[in-house]
């Protein structure tokens, strides 16, 4: 097991991530790595030698058709028992495998078109590999002019073509500071940043961040997260690919339709561990029926961490009460903070004992000044992400990029020996982030007793059920709608408690004055909606210049927010 | 066919004045009804019929005409039950 040698052997020296596969599938061949979870079905079991046989089955094939070191591969695929040795078998020939979301039936196929093709620009994608259904949506992309994708392959019906394949193919001389991977931010408008990856940056955090949560032979990850997030990618895919440690990998599509899936999973299975936004918490809690429950056990559980949407107190408390009867023991309620510019984690908090929380006077915090709620204050209580993990540092800095000192918030900034290469192709919107070495966030939080609290964000993105959402995506959908005036449009996201994570709202200013015509209208803004994917929650019409413009001569998201809501009133 | 009992609990839900349904009709086509929304809406139409649907069930749901099927099966299995 890769953790027993890491004991005898701290520095990762010049290895790459497809030699701890290697050694993995080495040392304990017939033990499990994958167990693909599909409802309804015995679970396909992935033993480490046939993972790894695969997958340079794959690495034969994928450089047969050209496929080389350096190469960035997009995969859109859905749950499938061969995406992993597909993804195992790109990095194996040095080139950046980049897993994208499989397009949501909404989403409309030319808005699907328009988001890749933006991104292949950027990123300089060489190749999609794809699902047979999607092929036809994405193959105009390959004909246009400038593209920069070079074939598109469908490698889930390759079966019969790969036999007779040997495994052996060629192996590039990789250097662990040289690409592992590229991750997408979200966003429909194909202005998605690429984040690159060094192999180093991926072993580094896999280390440290195992360290951080204890991480064992004795664990077992369950995991329902997309691997599209950095959530599902690194936590649940190269953590225990790396470590050595199986991991059981739930539908995303079945999961949020039936969420009792990872409840037993977790149970049959004894896991361990699992990576879950705030919003899965209150999902659980309110939508599982108990008779469901009746052979369930959750006393294997050690680990449920909260990460990617702000952490909520009242999420771990409903989830507690809930399961506690089932083996959800109190101090497995941890959260972490984390980015994919810094791999994954920045801070984790401690295994073994409860995220903490305190109580803080919710004005003075306004204000940007930490002050413990006193008897009759109104209280704001925030849930630590923990202290930063080995080999990262914090800082929390005003505008100017100056440390301000503890009991203030401020932006957060991180240092990491896992920090990302660079934003692919973008060395403006790099320089933005990355200065002498540390990375601006662009969330607000602050420091207690050496702890994390992270409680907002300096730009507006809205953060649905873990989705990073831009404003201007949605700004952009409505302002082209007929009867909307164009760019006087705001979005942006308001608390929803019963939820545990954001709900979508927009004003939008229009001369209609007609009643019938209005409800038409709210309905046209919620489908433009629908057709980026993006669920609108609630729609505020209003009469011309009724938007309050910022400094810029924009509208004002934070200002026409406060407007708007006191419109309800 | 949708019944009317059903398009009112799916419209109350989704907070719609109307939406013409109908047996190929897929929740993607209709507006707010995402993943989030989707176990809210099933959760609704259990509590209206007092039935309750098993997780592979749902996970196999196509469209509202098979949402419509089921309901009326479980909906039978409960009086039989109840009968017995």
């Amino acid at each position: 097991m890769w953790l027993v040698s890491l004991q005898k052997d701290i520095s990762l020296d010049d290895r790459i991530v497809w030699d701890y596969w290697v050694e993995n599938a080495r040392t304990a061949p017939e033990n499990e790595a994958i167990i693909h979870w599909v409802a309804g079905e015995e679970p396909y079991r992935w033993r480490w030698r046939a993972l790894m046989m695969s997958a340079s089955f794959y690495a034969s094939y994928l450089q047969a058709q050209g496929i080389k070191k350096g190469d960035v591969c997009a995969i859109i695929i859905r749950h499938n028992r061969d995406f992993y040795p597909l993804y195992m078998g790109i990095s194996a020939l040095g080139a950046l495998p980049s897993v994208l979301a499989y397009p949501n039936p909404r989403l409309h196929p030319d808005k699907f078109r328009f988001g890749l093709e933006g991104m292949a620009r950027r990123s300089g994608l060489d190749w999609v590999l794809t699902e047979a259904e999607l092929e036809p949506i994405v193959r105009p992309l390959l004909l246009r002019q400038g593209s920069t994708i070079g074939g598109i392959f469908t490698p889930m019906e390759w079966g019969e073509k790969m036999e007779g394949v040997k495994e052996q193919f060629e192996h590039p001389e990789v250097t662990p500071n040289e690409p592992c991977l590229l991750q997408h931010s979200s966003g429909t408008t194909g202005l998605q940043k690429g984040v690159v990856l060094s192999h180093s940056a991926v072993l580094e955090h896999v280390k440290r961040y195992g360290d951080s949560v204890g991480l064992g032979e004795w664990d077992k990850i369950v995991n329902w997260l997309p691997l599209y997030h950095d959530m599902g990618l690194i936590a649940a895919f190269y953590v225990p690919l790396t470590a050595g440690i199986p991991v059981v990998q739930i539908d995303p599509f079945e999961w949020v339709v039936a969420p009792i899936l990872l409840l037993e999973a977790l149970s049959q299975e004894k896991g361990t561990m699992s990576w879950l936004p705030n919003f899965a918490y209150n999902l659980l809690a309110d939508r599982v029926h108990e008779e469901d429950l009746e052979t369930i056990r959750l006393d294997s559980v050690r680990m449920i961490i909260n990460c990617s949407e702000p952490v909520r107190a009242e999420s771990h408390d409903k989830f507690f009460r809930r399961f506690s009867s089932y083996g959800i023991k109190r101090e497995a309620l941890a959260a972490c903070y984390a980015m994919a510019e810094t791999t994954f984690a920045a801070t984790q908090t401690a295994a073994g004992t409860p995220a903490s929380e305190i109580s803080l006077d919710r004005e003075m915090l306004s204000e940007g000044i930490v002050r413990l709620a006193k008897k009759n204050d109104e209280a704001r209580i925030c849930v630590s992400s923990g202290p930063p993990i080995s080999g990262c540092d914090l800082r929390i800095v005003d505008d100017s990029g100056k440390d301000i000192p503890e009991g203030r918030v401020g932006e957060i900034a991180i240092r990491s020996v896992s920090l990302f290469t660079e934003y692919r192709n973008s060395p403006d919107k790099t320089a933005e982030v990355l200065k002498d070495g540390w990375y601006f966030s662009g969330d607000y939080g602050f420091l207690h007793r050496g702890e994390c609290y992270v409680i907002g964000r300096k730009k507006d993105i809205i953060i649905v059920a873990g989705k990073n959402i831009y404003p201007e995506d949605i700004e952009d959908a409505v302002s082209q709608i007929k009867g909307v005036l164009p760019g006087r449009v705001v979005a942006f996201g308001i608390e929803d408690i019963s939820t545990g994570t954001e709900q979508i709202c927009v004003v939008a200013e229009t001369r209609e004055e007609n009643e019938e015509e209005k409800k038409r209208l709210r309905m046209v803004i919620i489908e433009a909606g629908m057709q980026i994917d993006i669920t609108i929650s609630r729609v505020y019409l209003v009469p011309p210049r009724w938007l309050i413009k910022s400094s810029s001569g924009k509208p004002s998201r934070r200002e026409n927010k406060e407007r708007a809501l006191a419109l309800e009133i | 066919m949708i019944t009317e009992r059903l398009k009112k609990v799916i419209l109350g839900e989704l907070n719609l004045d109307d939406y013409y349904f109908q047996d190929s009709t897929t929740a993607n086509l209709v507006p707010g009804w995402d993943s989030l929304k989707h176990i809210a809406i099933l959760a609704s139409i259990e509590k209206e019929y007092g039935i309750r649907f098993k997780s592979l069930e749902v996970i196999r749901l196509k469209n509202l005409g098979q949402l419509q099927e089921l309901v009326a099966r479980k909906v039978e299995e409960e009086s039989e039950r109840k009968g017995e």
